[in-house]
């Protein structure tokens, strides 16, 4: 019986979720179109530089449905982000609501440049 | 797939392209053809609209239910900020979805839940199969 579980999970067609990636004054946002997943499902990893997001539906319609005309269906979502090094990564903050999962990346505070005053001789 | 805020270095660009061929969307054609994409379905009772609208709340959505129809109306709008990349669609969206059997008005109930919206449409008294016992004289 789960060995069917396992075959059926592997079968689930994969799609890269629209992602919005946009700046602004308080570091980036990150906003992926996850639709159907509950926050459960989802799986967000941060590896060296590169931040994967992944998520399964679970739409379990009623029983007896039939279908009529099917636009989308369960699946998995996945994408991964390359982050650069202006990202504080301790700081990353992710939140989904009504399947969007929203990722805000801070900046790292900048190391203000020193001027050195050259005393007169 | 790669998105490098620094576009000066994206060098391992040739393998995430592979990649990314072998995870597009075999039906990503369809998707496009309009937004939501719809799912229509019924069993017994009721008649079953579903929409994937992320990020909308129901309060956002119009639905309108005509005699024979049933519109979805409403707008997403798009956070503000400076653009890397945008693809999640966003403006004004329309879809008029055909049901060719009468139902309960009365009773038609909406929800929404992880950004996907449900409409119930309760199929008229009228039209349901009835048995009908026959006393046999």
């Amino acid at each position: 019986m789960s060995e069917i579980a396992k075959t059926n999970e592997k079968s689930l067609p994969k799609y890269r979720p629209a992602t919005d990636i946009l700046e602004r004054e308080d570091g980036f946002y990150i906003y992926i179109d996850m639709p159907g997943v509950r926050k459960e499902d989802m799986v967000i990893d941060l590896q060296e530089d590169e931040l994967t997001v992944s998520g399964k539906t679970t739409l379990a319609p009623a029983e007896g449905e039939k279908f009529l005309e099917m636009q989308f269906g369960d699946c998995e979502y996945v994408r991964s982000i390359s982050i650069s090094d202006i990202v504080d990564r301790e700081r990353i903050k992710a939140s989904l609501e009504g399947g969007v999962l929203q990722l805000h990346l801070p900046k790292v505070e900048k190391v203000q440049p020193k001027r050195i005053s050259i005393a007169q001789g | 797939m790669v998105i490098d805020f620094n576009t000066l270095y994206n060098f391992p660009s040739r393998l995430d392209r592979v990649f990314e061929e072998f995870l597009r969307s075999p039906m990503g054609d369809d998707r496009r053809l309009a937004y939501p994409p719809l799912n229509l379905s019924s069993d017994d009772e009721h008649i079953y609209v579903r929409a994937e609208i992320p990020g909308m709340s129901i309060d956002d959505v119009e639905l309108t239910l005509t005699d024979k129809t049933l519109v979805l109306k409403g707008e997403r709008g798009a956070p503000q900020g400076k653009y890397y990349r945008q693809e999640r669609p966003s403006g004004v969206f329309h879809r008029v979805v055909n049901i060719g059997v009468p139902v309960d008005r009365d009773k038609v109930s909406a929800s929404m839940k992880d950004g996907v919206l449900t409409v119930t449409l309760p199929k008229s008294e009228e039209i349901k199969p009835r048995t009908i016992s026959i006393d046999v004289g």
